[in-house]
């Protein structure tokens, strides 16, 4: 069976010379849930642009092994879904409805299989009845919510979040956990909270300076502090506090 | 920030809030097309055109302050508008018109009639129907896709702009207790160029979401749309109320 995301040797520059991502490969099976963490400025959401076109560099990347070019940019995009960190980058259209009808009906899908699907995506993000509320108008953790129906509405085979866990509070962050954990569709989850993908994610990609350090099992990764801490990122702070707290 | 500013009342239910979309773009651009015809010397007809646009508006329960309030708004621009154009005559060498030349007033007038009645048509077509579902009407009218996708872009745009104009204002405004100390011509300037910058990435961001979820050109819509009997009566009936003013107030009342 192909890997659900096949990249080899990508790479990336926004201005020549200084590359963005370097000799990136990874495999992502089907159905798995895999996280990406790294620094700042690291790349991680540069990659995730990589997957569906949005941005191209040298290299080759699969989904479901069809490999991205412009001939199969349309079916790529209908494979993976991208939920982007910020969700009024995502929510353009006034309504919840017209936000989340917009990527099926590009798709070519029928108006009848579309509101279906809507009804589906909503009911899925505990959002039914909120079909005619303005996007602008919702909480935080609602539009966030929304921003992922827009993208299972189109029932991709993968679905890519960018910082999904940020600007949520608690409760907020459990309900997201809870949905995302009750996804089929194959994750791939880039985020700089990395307590939340223990609970999420089943294999991590490290990722510094463009190139991947690290890719294993989420634990592993996670307590290998000489390794996060070469790599810009450190969970010594949250043990102290774990460890003065409880 | 409200996303209804523009098309405020359009979400109203009366039965001209449920005509077709291309039923009233047609009427719009019929009306206009008429008012904007009509010879400077006749001004009697705008009164009866301004009537039957009354009517439009009190049939689509729209407020008539917030009518007014829009038109006030614009009126200015039209005010200068028709001040202008006979002055500018006036004043030119090259005015060979007689009429134009004897009557300042009544050009002033037939213009500013002109496009103060435009103006109203428009106000009551925004407020009547969703801004996406003219884009759809007009795309069905056979409009150009480019001036559809660069009016919805525009349209969406504008909501970008007003937000990160509120944030940045917010944010000096709660680091300026009282009046503003500094140059003041920089620290708006500062604040525009930043608006504008905030809204450019923004808008990057947006775009490559809609790419990801397979926009190629075009915004398709979600409903189809039908033209029933009830557009039909309503579309006759304006018309022959364009007609019966163009073609047959001129002569009941004259010497107007």
């Amino acid at each position: 069976m192909a890997a659900a995301i096949e990249i080899r040797d990508l790479g990336f520059s926004y201005t020549p010379g200084n590359p963005v991502l370097e000799n990136i490969n990874l495999d992502i099976e089907a159905g798995e849930k895999f996280g990406i963490i790294g620094p700042m400025g690291s790349g991680k959401s540069t990659l995730l642009l990589q997957l569906n076109g949005i941005l191209r560099g040298s290299g080759t990347v699969r989904i479901g092994g069809t490999i991205l070019n412009d001939k199969t940019l349309g079916l790529i995009r209908r494979r993976l879904g991208l939920v982007f960190q910020n969700p009024d980058d995502q929510l353009f259209n006034p309504t919840v409805e017209e936000d989340v009808a917009f990527g099926p009906l590009n798709f070519g899908y029928s108006p009848e299989e579309v509101t279906a699907r809507v009804g589906e995506a909503l009911e899925a993000m505990k959002l039914a009845g909120f079909e005619k509320s303005l996007s602008h108008h919702l909480s935080m953790g609602e539009r966030k919510r929304v921003a992922l129906a827009t993208v299972l509405a189109a029932k991709p085979e993968v679905i890519a979040f960018d910082e999904p866990f940020s600007s949520l509070d608690p409760s907020m962050l459990m309900q997201l956990l809870d949905i995302i954990n009750g996804l089929e569709a194959t994750l791939v989850i880039v985020s700089q909270s990395l307590l939340p993908l223990v609970s999420c994610c089943r294999r991590l990609a490290l990722l510094n300076n463009g190139g991947i350090v690290a890719v294993g099992p989420v634990k592993d990764i996670l307590r290998d502090d000489e390794l996060l801490r070469a790599n810009g990122l450190d969970l010594g702070y949250y043990k102290k506090i774990y460890g003065e707290l409880f | 920030m409200k996303h209804s500013f523009i098309d405020r009342y359009s979400d109203l239910d009366s039965p001209v809030h449920r005509i077709d979309s291309r039923v009233k773009l047609l009427l719009v651009f019929l009306a206009i097309i008429t008012v904007v015809s009509e010879p400077q010397a006749r001004l009697f007809p705008f009164a009866f055109y301004g009537g039957l646009i009354l009517v439009l508006i009190l049939m689509s329960r729209l407020p008539l302050v917030f009518v007014l309030k829009r038109f006030m708004l614009l009126s200015p621009f039209i005010l200068l508008a028709a001040l202008f154009y006979p002055v500018s005559l006036l004043i030119s060498k090259e005015a060979q018109l007689a009429s134009i030349r004897d009557e300042p007033f009544r050009v002033a007038l037939s213009i500013f009639c002109k496009a103060g009645l435009s103006i109203l048509l428009l106000i009551w077509l925004i407020s009547t129907e969703k801004f996406h579902n003219l884009l759809i009407g007009m795309r069905k009218l056979r409009m150009p896709r480019l001036i559809g996708i660069i009016s919805a872009l525009m349209y969406r745009y504008i909501f970008i702009f007003g937000d990160e104009a509120l944030k940045t204002t917010r944010a000096r405004e709660s680091r300026t207790p009282g009046k503003l100390k500094m140059n003041k011509v920089k620290v708006y300037s500062n604040q525009m160029a930043m608006i504008f910058l905030r809204s450019w990435e923004r808008s990057v961001m947006i775009y490559q979401s809609m790419l990801s979820r397979g926009f190629s050109g075009e915004l398709p819509a979600m409903q189809r749309m039908a033209i029933n009997r009830n557009d039909m009566l309503f579309f006759v009936s304006f018309v022959l109320g364009l007609l019966a003013i163009r073609f047959f107030v001129d002569p009941l009342v004259t010497g107007f």
